[in-house]
């Protein structure tokens, strides 16, 4: 266990400020002297193991953590086509340098962690290690019991970092702090040494991350997606992400190249460009879905070696962004209920995704 | 402009002056009892004569509230305009409006481009010689281009009403983040609404959305002085991303007369499910504090429906309101049956258009906007 005792800054004033100032909304607002100068520098914190072959690492919000400016999506990852591909693509990326795991109890029904648990055979110290609960409004009781067997499958007695998944709907708050609710296991696990951190996900509005963030629970991450289209439509860039720096959180981008890749083969973007900017945003990692060896050598190569763009490279491309971003269809996890997961459908007592009229 | 027509335009309509003393219902949200005397009995218009008669019709007037913090009063429900483009014969069309006038219906609505002008079209030879019995509304369908394409819209609107003035013009569908910072921009549809006011041409202007209450409370706060705001107003937008909560209550601060659609949720998904009763959804709309409740009605059947429902209305209590609300608050809480809400396909395509937003060409309303306009 890290010594969490000494926080650092990781995200000056300043920089926080300008991201605030700015907006990145890319409406055009002139910009002050003193924000032009900042424009000229990067958003995200201050990088670590730096250098032409190397991923670079970052803070883990405010603890001495480093994750790696990349992470390795658990879902996409059991998607692969075969177990020995998807090992194949974890060593590979733990060779690179990547250290940033990402995991659900819910993915593939399990698979995922239980293929990650084998990729992760004799490997385990050289990761930081997530999975999350997916209680959707369920009490602590099933929160501890999908723990026991989060662990049991990714063969390990502790994870890094524990979050409480897909808080989507706008009574999840409500449910998830409830007396006997899942943030109480987040304690007990955290106090049981299962884990050492805890946080949330969620990919569907603003409004409810506050509502989260709200309750004042010291999260040590929270995950949103952060993509060049966010930055103008509902945005987590500009109404959540400034929050979870101030509170010293990690914030954990996810959904680069929006979801599904359409503005990618849509022609919106480049695969480089969208990444790179979810990277220079302040978050502690990125995480992207890679579901074989050739995607991760692609992400691999953008990330090996990176710098940050600088804020207004950022807003630059924000802007070009803006236009298609405007209704949603670049971000169809906020504007429809197409990535809404069933079981949390069905905790909730909603219709399957199959009876859904979309 | 008529006589009558002049007249309408300064004052309340004449045959509606009588109805004045009736109190608002509903601006409170508390039960009030409606007149149904005899006085009002003999000046009611002569019921048509094939008109069935109904047993379960439903008793008493229909209500007449306040538009707003003006002296104008409407009927506490509104025909809604894009319906009477679903009849395939202009017969049947001016049947409704003829059979809804007749019943004290005056709150008629419309769109510059519903069905390409056709239900315009209809509606307008429909209120031939009865121009002066409606408050009729239409919209404008700029979507975020100017003032100038918006007056041309209106003169297009007022020929095919077959009218010299509307008494309320929307601006349509205010639907995108960046919706209220276009309508606002230099040159505008906002000036629009200015110039066509100053003309003499509209008596009052609002706008429509269904979308997403930050958009209209963007558009509310940026202080043009609106005299309406239409939204989406039922039970389950009660407790999922709520126009009742979030908007209604700052529309009645205002004085701005506030316009419900969607009572059944656009689909009716929930009443077909068996989850909540037509009438259920009707009452609970028309109880919320609003100038009109307009409903879609594409057969005598609903309309007739919809009567029974207004005549003699008496609103819900705060409690039964708040009864239907939580029984169905878990329900509402994923979008599913507020799609306009919650998915794209509700987006109008008339907008998604000037806004540079792909087009899904197999669906029916891009298909319907390509047509040729039709009608008489």
């Amino acid at each position: 266990m890290s010594d969490q005792s000494q926080p650092s800054k990781p995200h000056g004033p300043d920089r926080r400020g300008f991201l605030q100032g700015a907006g990145l909304v890319g409406v055009g607002a002139a910009l002050s002297e003193s924000l032009l100068q900042a424009a000229e520098k990067p958003l995200a914190p201050e990088l670590s193991n730096v250098g032409p072959d190397k991923i670079p690492r970052k803070p883990f919000g405010r603890t001495k953590e480093q994750v790696s400016c990349i992470g390795i999506g658990g879902f996409s990852l059991a998607s692969a086509p075969s177990l020995k591909e998807a090992i194949a693509i974890a060593h590979e990326a733990i060779d690179a340098g990547v250290n940033f795991f990402d995991n659900a109890w819910e993915y593939h029904a399990g698979k995922s962690e239980d293929w990650m648990g084998q990729a992760l055979k004799g490997k385990r110290v050289k990761v930081f290690l997530m999975t999350k609960v997916c209680t959707h409004g369920r009490d602590k009781k099933v929160a501890m019991q999908q723990l026991e067997e989060s662990l049991k499958r990714l063969q390990t007695d502790h994870l890094d970092l524990w979050q409480i998944h897909e808080v989507v709907y706008e009574n999840d708050p409500d449910l998830h702090f409830a007396k006997g609710g899942v943030v109480e296991a987040l304690d007990e696990a955290k106090k049981a040494g299962k884990v050492r951190y805890v946080g949330f996900t969620g990919h569907k509005h603003p409004a409810i991350h506050l509502k989260m963030l709200a309750h004042d629970y010291p999260f040590d991450a929270v995950q949103m997606p952060l993509n060049a289209f966010d930055a103008s439509y509902r945005s987590f860039a500009k109404d959540v992400l400034p929050e979870v720096n101030k509170r010293g959180m990690a914030g954990l981008g996810m959904k680069s190249l929006g979801g599904n890749g359409q503005p990618i083969t849509k022609g919106v973007v480049t695969v480089e460009e969208a990444l790179r900017y979810a990277m220079s945003l302040p978050v502690a990692t990125t995480i992207s879905g890679i579901d074989s060896l050739a995607v991760l050598r692609q992400n691999l190569a953008i990330a090996r070696g990176f710098t940050p763009m600088t804020a207004k490279e950022m807003e630059t491309l924000a802007k070009r962004c803006a236009a298609g971003a405007g209704d949603g269809h670049l971000e169809l996890y906020k504007s429809t209920m197409k990535y809404d997961g069933d079981l949390g459908r069905e905790q909730h007592g909603f219709q399957s995704h199959k009876e859904l009229p979309l | 402009m008529t006589d009558a027509d002049r007249n309408h335009a300064k004052t309340t309509e004449p045959a509606l002056a009588r109805r004045q003393f009736l109190r608002t219902a509903g601006l409170t949200g508390a039960s009030v009892a409606l007149s149904s005397g005899s006085a009002e009995a003999t000046q009611k218009p002569e019921p048509a004569k094939d008109k069935p008669k109904d047993p379960d019709a439903g008793a008493g007037d229909i209500p007449m509230r306040s538009f707003g913090k003006t002296d104008v009063k409407v009927s506490a429900i509104g025909v809604g305009g894009h319906h009477i483009g679903e009849f395939t014969a202009v017969e049947d069309a001016t049947r409704l409006v003829h059979e809804a006038i007749d019943a004290g219906i005056t709150f008629f609505d419309n769109c510059w481009e519903y069905f390409n002008g056709r239900t315009e079209n209809w509606m307008g030879g429909a209120l031939k010689g009865k121009r002066n019995k409606v408050f009729l509304m239409t919209k404008v369908c700029t979507h975020g281009r100017g003032a100038d394409l918006a007056m041309n819209m209106l003169e297009e609107s007022l020929r095919r009403l077959q009218t010299d003035h509307l008494d309320l013009w929307q601006v349509h569908g205010v639907t995108f983040d960046n919706d209220p910072e276009l309508a606002y921009a230099k040159g505008g549809v906002l000036e629009a609404l200015d110039k066509a006011k100053k003309q003499g041409k509209t008596r009052f202007v609002g706008f429509t959305g269904h979308k997403d209450p930050a958009i209209h409370l963007d558009m509310i706060k940026r202080g043009y002085p609106f005299d309406a705001v239409q939204m989406p107003l039922n039970i389950l937008d009660g407790s999922f991303r709520s126009f009742e909560k979030l908007v209604l209550p700052e529309l009645n601060k205002r004085g701005i007369a506030a316009l419900g659609m969607k009572s059944m949720n656009g689909t009716a998904a929930a009443i077909k499910k068996g989850l909540i009763k037509a009438e259920d959804m009707l009452r609970y709309a028309m109880s919320l504090p609003v100038a009109t409740t307009i409903c879609g009605m594409d057969s005598l059947q609903i309309l007739r429906q919809n009567l029974r429902v207004a005549r003699g209305f008496k609103p819900l209590t705060d409690d039964q309101m708040k009864d239907l609300r939580d029984r169905h608050a878990k329900a509402a809480g994923d979008g599913s049956y507020e799609l306009y809400k919650m998915s794209l396909r509700y987006d109008n395509p008339e907008a998604r258009l000037p806004h540079g937003f792909p087009l899904d060409s197999t669906q029916r309303e891009v298909k319907e906007m390509f047509k040729e306009a039709g009608g008489p």
